[in-house]
């Protein structure tokens, strides 16, 4: 029996690839037309987890909550982190759900989970909403410590500890790198810029047998996916969906085009001898030294 | 009055305010000057800060706009912990006996009836966790804020009956395509069937998009010094070591940036080398826009792990530059980027389409393709070289 029970809260997100997303007249997302993949901080949340299974031999479980067909989504993340649960929760009441009734369903979702959780991860944030805010909120109805922007950890197992980097950026002034520990149970929400590293021969070879194994659960992963509605997740419906959200879309509007701060030369791109100005212009600018 | 005042959570780096902070006190003070007038002359702009020695920064903060300045002082709050500033900030907000030493105290005050945060690594995550613990919503990268009286007919929160709500936070956020503003509302439901109260109407506001009022060394205000009680649970992260660091992008030193957008699309690898080229030849660090980190181009592993990444975003989402030279590649100019360069000292835009928004920011504006243009501006800027080094 492993001895560390990690989770994954993903999200089925719009394919913002070049050719697959697809937009309206008005230009908001035409989400008919645009794909969904596992959304990228998601996967990136993953390959987190994977670390906790390659080098403790955790047992690792992944939730969504969305429409049935995020399903696919879940089947991409079992394959990155080699999880033997999968978790769907899929209902009408969840509909309309702003950060804070969707982090109440996640939060009843992780906790009909097999195994009481030492770590969950989360992405840093969705590449459609791009709040951040869900990974928190669910942190805070969980009761777990909250740890973001997080580029690596490992695990005092002993100790029952994590250890963690985290990467604040502070806007005008700087970057900070910050070491913390704090005891089990954590919610980590991961960095985009994080990147496991397997540096012993032991954690290689876990790495290629659970590589392996993820392959194998993925290609029938319906066996290990469970589905739940609002009342199988024992939600109080006044705190899930729109019922439950605070927040409304009031409206959506072009953003008006805001006055020219600059007075453009318009310079004829096919015409040489107007590059050649421009050329000069650029070397003027950089008080015309060769800079190299 | 149940819900009264604007509260805005400041941050700080070792004691001094960062700039978000008093763009943000900035913003609350007009808005209330409004809402004064309008509304009601009892509320206030208060500004609560955080941390160890910070009593000095709290007069600072009166002069840029608060009212009143609740600050909890222990080397327990020396550096941000989510946990424990997200207990504190909620107590804060809740204690009726605070606001009695700024305000006349009203005995229904209940919350704050507006709350602001930073939409920076601190305060997006902070706000997230305190409007959770005080069951209310949030909106996320706000750049632009109103309040106003609405009508509003919601298939929930009314029942769909029309009705008023009054003194309302219009909250609007730029879509991720940088092009439109989704306007959010946090409101209670009057729906007889589950009535709910969402205050305070609260959100995290983006870096550089509000201005600081001027400051004001004869501005008075009230500073309140709260004495935090902390559960020895809440101090169970353990921060280690806190190390600046610089980013491993250095736009600083730089006298000329050099970005590219969505215009690489047509041949992505091929458009970043002739980026790169134009970097190296003009001594320049390379940039991009928002979606390009989002990685939504198939180019090789090598670039897409070096230039493709949100170190290199240039805009509210990334960085701000001030280089003598800006050059913006295939870049359309969305909002977003625009705050992060418009600052530049001279700015050239290749773009094919005259009607781009980056038209009206830049200096020169080249119309056309970046993969026509580019190779050609390489060589004239070589031709130009030797002249220069020869008047030299």
């Amino acid at each position: 029996m492993p001895n560390l029970n990690v989770a994954v809260i993903i999200k089925l997100e719009p394919d913002f690839s070049e050719g697959n997303v697809s937009y309206n007249a008005d230009g908001t997302l035409n989400r008919a037309e645009t794909k969904s993949i596992l959304g990228p901080h998601s996967a990136i949340a993953c390959q987190a987890a994977f670390y906790a299974r390659v080098k403790f031999g955790a047992k690792v479980s992944v939730g969504t909550m969305g429409p049935p067909n995020a399903d696919a989504a879940l089947a991409q993340a079992q394959l990155i982190c080699d999880a033997e649960e999968l978790h769907l929760y899929s209902d009408r009441t969840f509909a309309g759900a702003d950060t804070l009734a969707t982090a109440e369903t996640l939060r009843a979702g992780i906790a009909k989970m097999d195994g009481k959780m030492d770590i969950v991860f989360s992405g840093h944030r969705a590449s459609d909403g791009e709040t951040g805010q869900t990974g928190p909120q669910t942190a805070w109805k969980l009761g777990f410590t909250f740890l973001g922007h997080v580029v690596s950890y490992d695990i005092d197992l002993e100790r029952r500890v994590v250890r963690a980097r985290r990467l604040i950026s502070l806007q005008g002034v700087y970057d900070v790198i910050e070491e913390v520990e704090a005891p089990l149970p954590v919610f980590i929400a991961i960095d985009p810029s994080y990147k496991p590293s397997f540096d012993t021969v032991s954690q290689r070879l876990a790495l290629e047998k659970y590589q392996k194994e993820a392959k194998e659960r993925s290609a029938d992963y319906k066996r290990h996916l469970k589905t739940f509605n609002a009342q199988q997740l024992q939600v109080d419906p006044k705190m899930v969906g729109l019922p439950g959200s605070p927040t409304i879309v009031y409206k959506v509007e072009k953003i008006p085009k805001a006055k020219a701060s600059r007075k453009a030369e318009v310079i004829d791109g096919t015409n040489r001898e107007q590059l050649h100005r421009v050329a000069a212009k650029i070397h003027e600018v950089l008080g015309g030294m060769v800079i190299k | 009055m149940k819900y009264e005042h604007l509260y805005v959570v400041i941050e700080h780096e070792e004691g001094e305010p960062v700039p978000v902070s008093l763009e943000m006190l900035g913003e609350a003070r007009r808005l209330m000057d409004g809402y004064n007038k309008k509304y009601s002359a009892n509320e206030k702009v208060v500004a609560i800060v955080l941390g160890s020695g910070v009593r000095a920064i709290c007069d600072e903060l009166v002069q840029y706009g608060a009212d009143a300045v609740i600050y909890a002082d222990s080397p327990e709050l020396k550096y941000s912990r989510n946990l424990v500033d997200t207990k504190v900030i909620s107590q804060i907000a809740l204690d009726k006996s605070l606001v009695a030493k700024f305000a006349d105290s009203s005995p229904d005050f209940v919350r704050p009836r507006y709350m602001f945060f930073a939409a920076d690594s601190i305060g997006r995550q902070l706000s997230s966790t305190v409007m959770a613990q005080l069951d209310s919503g949030l909106a996320s990268d706000i750049n632009k804020l109103v309040i106003a009286d609405l009508e509003i007919r919601h298939e929930h929160k009314t029942k769909g009956q029309q009705m008023v709500y009054e003194r309302t936070l219009e909250m609007y956020r730029p879509d991720f395509s940088g092009f439109l503003w989704t306007t959010i509302l946090c409101l209670d439901n009057r729906n007889p069937a589950i009535a709910r109260d969402y205050h305070p109407q609260a959100c995290s506001i983006i870096p550089g998009v509000f201005e600081p009022i001027e400051r004001d060394t004869s501005r008075k205000g009230v500073i309140v010094d709260y004495s935090p009680t902390f559960d020895p649970d809440d101090l169970k992260v353990k921060v280690l070591s806190r190390t600046p660091v610089k980013s491993a992008v250095d736009y600083d030193s730089k006298k000329a940036v050099v970005s590219f957008g969505r215009g690489i699309k047509d041949a992505p690898e091929q458009n970043i080398k002739l980026m790169v080229d134009l970097a190296k030849e003009l001594d320049a660090e390379v940039g991009v826009s928002l979606p390009i980190s989002k990685k939504p181009y198939p180019v090789s592993e090598g670039i897409s792990s070096s230039y493709m990444i949100p170190d290199r975003v240039i805009g509210t989402s990334g960085r701000k530059v001030m280089p003598l030279l800006y050059i913006a590649a295939g870049i359309s100019g969305a909002m977003q980027h625009i705050a992060g360069m418009k600052e530049s000292g001279f700015v050239i835009a290749i773009n094919p389409d005259v009607e781009s928004p980056i038209k009206d920011e830049c200096d020169m504006f080249i119309k056309g393709r970046m993969e026509d243009v580019i190779p050609v501006l390489i060589e004239e800027l070589r031709a130009i070289r030797p002249a220069l080094e020869a008047r030299r």
